[in-house]
């Protein structure tokens, strides 16, 4: 059990609305909207964690409140008008059975957001200040533009309290119209909207003056805002305090949900949403800071990934409600798992940043680590147990191996696990010797704590030949043998050596060192931090545009800093087209893939990423043997059907994760949940 | 003179010397204050009490049964039909008494195949080891005149020798009247009609400490003279059989408490210059130094008195050696009286005891937590709330172990159980205090009664069917100990409750996957108030293999919770918590059921492998969630 578990298990009330304890999910956007309604998947999603105990649930990041926000390119929620306000209701009905309060992000995003989508309307904002994370230059807002915007953001407080909604924050953090107008470094304006930090203060003030006459006095009514925006033009701390304290003293805001930093471009939108190379809690100063300024309570997220990071920071005083919202997404059920003395079990969020990547690049929230988050409808994040008790035998400890085994033993059914390294984990072992990346490792460790739990006969250290699995008289086979790194096709790859190699300590290069990158993910940009902070000389290049080109966005910048700070030299749209010795060093020929020009290096070392391929001989082997010749019934695992073969004599042979084509953890963890829950 | 007369002479001068004795050790009792005793029920109980009572006590060990059957009622019954024969001088009456000093002697060789050749740890040695020489010696040679008598003196000089014999062995017991093994015979049978907790025979749960006179001029017992005479009385009955000893949990862990020296330190004490030299038995376990002299206006508690403080305060009030005592001993309530001299007079607590009373005092409650946090542990689950002039059928009363994250969840099934069954209930939330029983177990008199008299005026403003509680001691305090203070409800336990609704079908229960559980008794509930069997019966309707105990039911052993002996924290060797879980490990169960927030506690504590803790609200809620008519999950 962890300390001070009782201070996150006792009750807030916030003007006669009492949270049941003081955890929470802020607002994000999961990209799960649809038509700009939270329709049924959004509401599942959150009703999860309402049984998974948590105390408030806030769903729809940056909810548009006007039609000039258009909430489209996020799949996001429109509250600019009263057909949201149906599935309101439905939404807070469902986190209400299970004990959870709900509520809402309301927000016009000014600035930050794109033209081109929905209505064509031009940007807002406080002045005509271009933000580079968006790449638009609004217009400058008329005083009729204000006067509109107050009285959408009144309207949209309305619908929240109609739909049945505990509560509603407007956002003035990341760079809103709100906090636009605060900041110096937007706002430049000369009328009684601009200057002062009063007057800068002013738009927010209207808004949210407007939304308490519409909503009432005894509706809940808060504000994200951030604590620093850690810009040289931007609000300084003591600002945001005096904004804080401003806001709370005049009774406008009845909590303050407190962030550190903003995000008008890359970089600081990594920083504002911390990634494993943070440490933990890192802006936990900032609403301690501003909570001695105020009487509302103050929440705060950002990378509190455990829970006894979280109860420190409320029983300290720091906060008085903590956000766990990745924590979350890794495992709705922590609050629960707290409850029951089962923390050991809850699967911790390991900063991988994979959910939020993807809706940046407009997909839908998923957990690198979780493969039932935002597919509650499909998935279980409790196995249920399986009618009949069948024998498994799953081959390969990696995460696919893993998950096939925790959820066959969940099902109830009898299950050996071959692994023929010594220990489970498989490449994200080797993924995890890389810096920062180390974090990884949290998702076998727990992976195996669980099998471990659940009975699973684990047997280390052992190749499995198709003698042993036949030995076992199993029913079901799940080959999860992993894939093998390739050395590509390039003439002379036989001097080539992989990632892997380097990673695993296979090979210790030294000198200057070419890393060459076709697949753009975390692999090469890692291991040429590894490479340079080892000594090497090291030139990244890729036939990409761009280094890291498929990392996602609160990733990437952190590998651009860390290989700019240590001198790697990145050159993108370089193909690798040959190497070849030369005395005892080695010729590396490029190509631009623009230009069609070759350059030489003479380097010691050429490494390279071109990904895996299956390891699949025992496949091979034991598919003539088995009742549905190694096939997978695509029709029946999107159906949520189990396989065809169940219940003939003889065993069925299955393959997951990378051991049927190399795609990422996500990718494995959900071949075998899918493929396992109905077994 | 015949033979047969000069026996009779012997016994006849030997039960003066014994009641002369017995008079000069009961003229020491005198020194106790004054008790209101029904004299003459309690003669006319003494032998059902003696006969029923007792013998249901004795009779757990049959072959010590067996013993003092033979030993005391040949004893006993041949010296009296010695003198009827000396005095008729009847060859029939005679013979009859050859067969009691035959049984005599039988029981006699009893008490030496127990002490011999190796002596027991709980029996104590010294005089002890001489009693089954002088039982024989008496029995044999007695026997001997008793058959030289009724064969019409046939064995002429056998029964001389026979009564050479058995004047010195008689003669031995009658001197060990007075501080010796013999007086727990008339010291025994006295204690048995001026008994302090009469009911007991009855066959109620007589087990409510008696409020204390708050405006006494001393508050509890700090010498011998304070006991009332008959408490005395009792401590005398003692006969040192150590059976108490091998019940008592910190004697077991190691902790100086040891019951039968308590008893033993207890009686010596009230003699003038007492010291306690004279005692043979085991010792207190890691016994702390004291002088070991007393007497009956000196003090008992102290290093320079008869007991250390540390003895006292090592009693979880668990009550297993009063189950025990075959001398209908009531240890609990000697240690209570001294406790609350400590507590009351002196503030002279374990250190870290000192600290509840004192949130208690200021916050009602002994955390010193806010009594609104109490309904914390159900915050969403929207718990009905009792108000002034308001009616429920059921007033569930929380207790303590509300604010205990482990015990929270227990509550919260009960509360989920109470919803799913359709029950009307309500909890007083932040007007529910203390119920006192921490404070009374550690001598706080006053706090209880404090606390008591406010609850009792907090509930009389409400109108309720029963009250629930998942509390054994708050069920005692509020079922028992408050009656005395104006509050006479019904109150029922969780486990009672929960049996009758599965019972009446209101709450449909499935099969349990962890099929296998042992019940851990707690003592409140169990030992206090004789409720072992609606826990047994819950558990068998959820259609679990129950598997018992080495010791349970009524004697069943305490977890260490009670008493306030958690907060006193007397160094032992062991824990009391880790010595159960092994007894429950032994089992082979997969889970042990708890009925009591200590208890959980106390065996969630304990570390390493072990079977998994569960209240039985938890598991019925298990069982309802797996009754295959439960509603599709959502």
């Amino acid at each position: 059990m962890i300390a001070n578990a009782e201070a996150l298990l006792k009750p807030l009330t916030i003007k006669g609305l009492t949270i049941r304890n003081r955890v929470m999910s802020t607002s994000h956007a999961p990209g799960y909207g649809r038509d700009g309604k939270p329709q049924e998947r959004y509401q599942l999603y959150h009703a999860e964690k309402a049984k998974g105990g948590i105390g408030l649930t806030m769903f729809g990041g940056s909810s548009s409140v006007a039609i000039d926000s258009p909430a489209a390119p996020w799949n996001q929620i429109s509250v600019a008008d009263d057909s949201v306000i149906p599935y309101f209701q439905q939404f807070a009905e469902r986190v209400h059975a299970h004990g959870a309060k709900l509520m809402i992000q309301l927000t016009h995003m000014g600035r930050r957001t794109k033209w081109d989508t929905e209505n064509w309307f031009p940007t807002l904002s406080a002045s005509a200040r271009r933000e580079p994370a968006s790449r638009t230059i609004p217009r400058e807002m008329d005083k009729h533009d204000i006067r509109r915007v107050v009285r959408a953001f009144a309207a949209a407080a309305r619908r929240c309290k109609e739909g049945g909604l505990d509560g509603c924050e407007i956002s003035a953090a990341h760079g809103h119209l709100v906090d636009q107008f605060w900041s110096p470094s937007v706002n430049q304006r000369s009328d009684e909207y601009g200057g002062s930090l009063e007057n800068r203060m002013r738009f927010g003030r209207e808004v949210l003056e407007a939304m308490r006459e519409a909503a009432g006095d005894d509706y809940v009514i808060g504000i994200r805002m951030s604590g620093d925006e850690m810009i040289a033009d931007g609000l300084s701390h003591e600002d945001c305090v005096e904004i804080a304290a401003t806001y709370a003293r005049d009774g406008l805001v009845d909590f303050l949900n407190i962030m550190g930093g903003q995000a008008r471009d890359e970089m600081s939108h990594a920083v504002s949403l911390p990634n494993m190379s943070f440490p933990v809690a890192p802006f936990l100063f900032l609403p301690s800071a501003i909570k001695r300024e105020v009487e509302v309570p103050v929440f705060h997220a950002q990378r509190v990934t455990d829970l006894a990071t979280g109860a420190r920071a409320v029983a300290e005083g720091h906060v008085d409600m903590i956000a766990m919202t990745r924590a979350h997404i890794a495992d709705p059920h922590l609050v629960k798992k707290l409850m029951e003395g089962r923390d050991d079990d809850i699967r911790q969020c390991v900063g991988a940043g994979y959910c939020i990547d993807r809706i940046y690049v407009g997909g839908d929230a998923l957990c690198l680590q979780n493969a039932a988050t935002g597919r509650e409808a499909t998935m279980p994040h409790v196995v249920p147990r399986a009618a009949q008790a069948r024998k498994v035998v799953v081959v390969g400890g990696g995460p696919a191996g893993l998950e096939a085994a925790r959820v066959c033993a969940e099902r109830g059914h009898k299950v050996v696990l071959f692994e023929k390294e010594t220990a489970v984990g498989g490449q994200i072992n080797i993924a995890a010797k890389a810096t920062w990346r180390e974090a990884l490792s949290g998702i076998p460790r727990w992976l195996y704590a669980q099998v471990q739990k659940k009975g699973v006969d684990i047997r280390l250290g052992r190749e499995a030949s198709e003698a042993d699995i036949l030995a076992e008289a199993p029913e079901v086979v799940i080959i999860a043998t992993g894939g093998l790194p390739q050395h590509g096709h390039a003439k002379g790859h036989e001097h080539i050596v992989t990632t892997a190699d380097v990673l695993a300590g296979r090979v210790q290069p030294t000198g200057a060192v070419l890393l060459y990158d076709e697949i753009g993910g975390h692999n090469a940009a890692s291991t040429a931090e590894v490479l340079a902070k080892a000594g090497c000389l090291v030139e990244m290049a890729t036939h990409d545009l761009q280094i890291a080109q498929e990392v996602g966005t609160t990733n990437k910048p952190v590998h651009l800093r860390e290989l700019y700070k240590l001198g790697v030299v990145m050159s993108p749209n370089m193909e690798l087209i040959e190497v070849y010795p030369e005395g005892n060093r080695l010729i590396a020929a490029l190509r631009n893939t623009m230009t069609e020009a070759e350059e030489e290096r003479v380097v010691d070392r050429v490494v390279a990423d071109y990904g895996t391929l299956p390891v699949n001989a025992l496949f091979e082997a034991l598919r003539g043997a088995s009742v549905n010749d190694g096939e997978t019934d695509l029709d029946a695992l999107v159906a949520g059907l189990p396989q065809r073969w169940s219940g003939q004599k003889g065993f069925a042979l299955y393959r997951v994760g990378d051991a049927w084509t190399g795609r990422n953890i996500h990718a494995a963890l959900y071949d075998s949940l899918r493929l396992c829950k109905d077994l | 003179m015949s033979v047969g007369a000069g026996l009779a002479f012997v016994i006849l001068g030997l039960s003066v010397i014994a009641a002369a004795l017995a008079a000069r050790r009961a003229r020491l009792w005198r020194a106790g204050q004054p008790a209101k005793i029904d004299w003459v029920a309690g003669l006319l109980a003494v032998p059902k009490r003696y006969l029923v009572d007792v013998h249901h006590v004795v009779g757990r060990d049959p072959s010590a049964a067996r013993m003092h059957a033979l030993a005391a009622g040949g004893l006993l019954g041949g010296s009296g039909l010695a003198l009827l024969a000396g005095l008729t001088g009847s060859r029939l009456v005679w013979a009859a008494t050859a067969l009691l000093f035959a049984l005599a002697l039988a029981g006699g060789l009893l008490v030496g195949g127990r002490r011999y050749p190796r002596k027991p740890a709980r029996l104590s040695g010294g005089k002890f080891q001489l009693l089954p020489f002088a039982l024989v010696a008496y029995g044999a040679g007695a026997l001997l005149v008793a058959l030289d008598a009724a064969l019409g003196h046939a064995l002429a000089p056998l029964g001389w020798i026979g009564l050479v014999l058995a004047a010195p062995g008689g003669g031995w017991l009658a001197f060990q009247i007075g501080r010796g093994p013999m007086r727990h015979a008339f010291a025994g049978a006295l204690h048995l009609a001026a008994h302090p907790r009469p009911a007991r025979f009855d066959g109620v749960s007589e087990t409510a400490l008696v409020p204390l006179d708050l405006g006494a001029p001393r508050l509890g017992v700090a010498t011998p003279a304070d006991f009332a005479w008959n408490r005395l009385l009792g401590f005398d009955a003692c006969i040192q059989c150590g059976r108490c000893e091998t019940a008592c949990p910190a004697f077991a862990a190691g902790q100086p408490l040891n019951p039968k020296r308590l008893i033993q330190d207890l009686a010596t004490a009230m003699q003038p210059g007492a010291s306690n030299k004279a005692y043979t038995g085991s010792p207190y376990p890691n016994a702390r130094p004291v002088a070991g002299i007393g007497g009956p206006d000196l003090p008992i508690v102290g290093a320079g008195a008869m007991i250390h403080p540390d003895t006292l305060w090592s009693c979880t009030t668990c009550r297993a050696c009063v189950e025990e005592c075959p001398m209908m001993i009531e240890h609990v309530d000697a240690i209570m009286d001294l406790r609350r001299f400590q507590t009351q007079e002196l503030g002279a607590l374990p250190e870290k005891a000192g600290r509840p009373l004192a949130e208690l005092r200021y916050a009602d409650e002994p955390g010193g937590r806010a009594l609104a946090a109490r309904t914390d542990f159900a915050a969403g689950l929207d718990l009905p709330r009792l108000r002034e002039g308001g009616h429920a059928d059921i007033l569930l009363w929380l207790g303590e172990g509300a604010y205990d994250l482990r015990h929270g969840r227990t509550l919260r099934a009960l509360v989920a159980l109470l919803k799913r069954a359709g029950v009307d209930f309500a909890v007083l939330g932040e007007e529910e205090r203390d119920c006192g029983d921490l404070a009374r177990r550690l001598g706080d008199e006053d706090g209880f009664q404090r606390l008591a008299r406010a609850n009792v005026a907090t509930l009389a403003r409400r109108s309720f069917g029963r009250i629930l509680t998942a509390d054994p001691h708050a069920l005692h305090a509020l079922r028992n100990e408050y009656r005395a203070f104006g509050g006479d409800y019904e109150v029922i336990h969780h486990s009672a409750l929960l049996d009758e609704l599965v019972a009446a079908g209101r709450l449909p229960v499935g099969a349990l996957a962890e099929a296998r559980v042992t019940y851990h008794d707690p003592c409140y509930l169990g030992r206090y108030n004789g409720e072992i069997d609606a826990p047994r019966r819950l558990l068998d309707r959820l259609g679990v293999a129950r598997v018992e105990m080495e010791r349970s039911g009524r004697r069943s052993m305490c977890c260490g919770g009670g008493g306030g002996a958690p907060v006193s924290d007397i160094e032992g060797d062991a824990r009391i918590p880790d010595l159960r879980m092994g007894q429950a490990k032994a089992t082979g169960a997969g889970i042990v059921a708890v009925a009591c927030p200590q208890c959980s506690a106390m065996l969630e504590g304990v570390t390493g492998e072990r079977p998994a803790v569960h209240d039985l609200a938890e598991l019925v809620l298990m069982a309802v969630e797996a009754a295959p008519v439960a509603e599709a999950a959502r």
